[in-house]
């Protein structure tokens, strides 16, 4: 299993890109920016499995690591390429966000089962405020002025 | 002047925000806009879905504009149209009309081809659902439930049929091709399957940016985005519970 982790996570690093382009496309990002996007999308979800599987964290603690150098990335992109940091927030947060979570949490409510319905929506809850987190984090980072 | 400039810094405010561009960013970019132009006394207000603004005339009075933004859907394109429009005002590059020109033009950049975004989400699909644990067969149903859903929501959106039917409508469909698929599959995970395939549709950005929105103090920005996630979410859930009630009926007319 862990001989097998490095490879494995490259192909969930490449998936990953591919992912989070798909989601580019659906948000109409112009195309020069897919690739960024795709990167910073990436980096953000081969830092979660990596927090989930070798450091064996929980999911939240993992997300909030993990949104730390997706919006760095996101962050240098979009100095780079003078676009909004927006662009490759939107579409980079998208593997790390809970949606299976929130979409769980709708289930089991309706399928009346309580226990599961508070366990999944309390760790939904708890992703997503990590995930808002460390963005506000590195975002609230002041930007050094070119001409002081 | 400050009619016309008026005008322009509303709509490019509007233009962020029903492409998808955060409250703060939008209320930021006015208030830039306003300062470049000259306009006197600006302050303004912004919600997720709706703008508040008003600024001194030059005879004295006031000039005041509304507007309301319903959510449309996401162009990011337009947003980043925008603000390069707002950084060239800034530095002094364009004028009153050159502005407005510009403005037409991002307001009126071409949308992805149908084909594009069925293909997007397509692969999207396919992609969440080996991101989620799921092995090929998943992938291959998760890629084609992503089809049906997208051509659903295309068809159904050009009718402008209400956004919470289409959602139940488009959950019910996946959740009925992932479990007639797993007829013929035994070894199908229909969960993640249909997660796949939903994740598309599911509300996490608009949970996360409501967060977000929260963490900046913009608390009713916040809560119109979390109910929006809660309503959608509701929405996916029952078109899907209603998936397995229907296949369960099915099953026991059929075998």
């Amino acid at each position: 299993m862990v001989d097998t982790f490095p490879m494995d996570a490259a192909i969930q690093f490449l998936v990953a890109i591919v992912a989070t382009i798909s989601f580019g496309v659906t948000f109409r990002v112009p195309a020069r920016h897919y690739l960024p996007c795709g990167l910073t999308g990436a980096v953000g979800w081969l830092v979660y499995i990596v927090c989930l599987q070798v450091f064996a964290m929980s999911a939240p603690v993992a997300t909030l690591v993990a949104a730390l150098p997706l919006t760095a990335c996101a962050r240098f992109f979009a100095v780079r390429h003078k676009a909004p940091i927006t662009l490759f927030l939107l579409c980079g947060i998208f593997p790390l966000v809970p949606g299976a979570g929130i979409y769980y949490t709708a289930y089991y409510f309706l399928r009346n089962d309580r226990a599961l319905f508070v366990n999944r929506g309390v760790e939904t809850l708890k992703i997503a405020v990590a995930l808002a987190l460390g963005i506000t984090l590195v975002c609230s980072i002041p930007r050094k002025r070119p001409h002081p | 002047m400050t009619d016309r400039a008026m005008e322009l810094i509303v709509c490019a405010g509007q233009t962020l925000l029903e492409n998808g561009g955060e409250v703060f960013r939008a209320q930021q970019t006015m208030e830039i806009m306003a300062r470049s132009l000259g306009v006197e006394g600006f302050h303004v207000y912004v919600l997720t879905n709706g703008i508040f603004a008003s600024a001194r005339g030059q005879d004295g009075g006031s000039v005041n504009l509304v507007r309301h933004v319903p959510l449309t859907s996401v162009h990011l394109g337009r947003v980043e149209a925008v603000n390069e429009l707002s950084r060239e005002l800034a530095g002094g590059q364009l004028d009153l009309d050159g502005a407005q020109q510009r403005l037409a033009r991002a307001r009126a950049l071409e949308e992805t081809s149908p084909g594009a975004e069925r293909l997007a989400c397509m692969t999207g699909s396919a992609c969440f659902a080996f991101l989620f644990g799921g092995t090929l067969p998943e992938v291959l149903v998760a890629a084609a439930a992503g089809l049906a859903e997208s051509l659903l929501c295309q068809q159904f959106g050009k009718r402008r049929i209400n956004r919470i039917f289409t959602d139940i409508v488009a959950a019910f469909l996946t959740t009925m091709l992932a479990l007639c698929a797993s007829r013929v599959l035994p070894a199908l995970d229909v969960n993640t399957t249909t997660i796949g395939a939903l994740m598309v549709l599911t509300p996490g950005v608009s949970l996360t940016m409501g967060i977000r929105d929260i963490l900046n103090a913009d608390y009713l920005s916040g809560a119109i985005r979390l109910l929006d996630a809660v309503l959608i979410a509701g929405s996916l859930a029952c078109g899907v519970v209603l998936g397995w009630l229907a296949a369960r009926g099915l099953g026991v007319l059929l075998w």
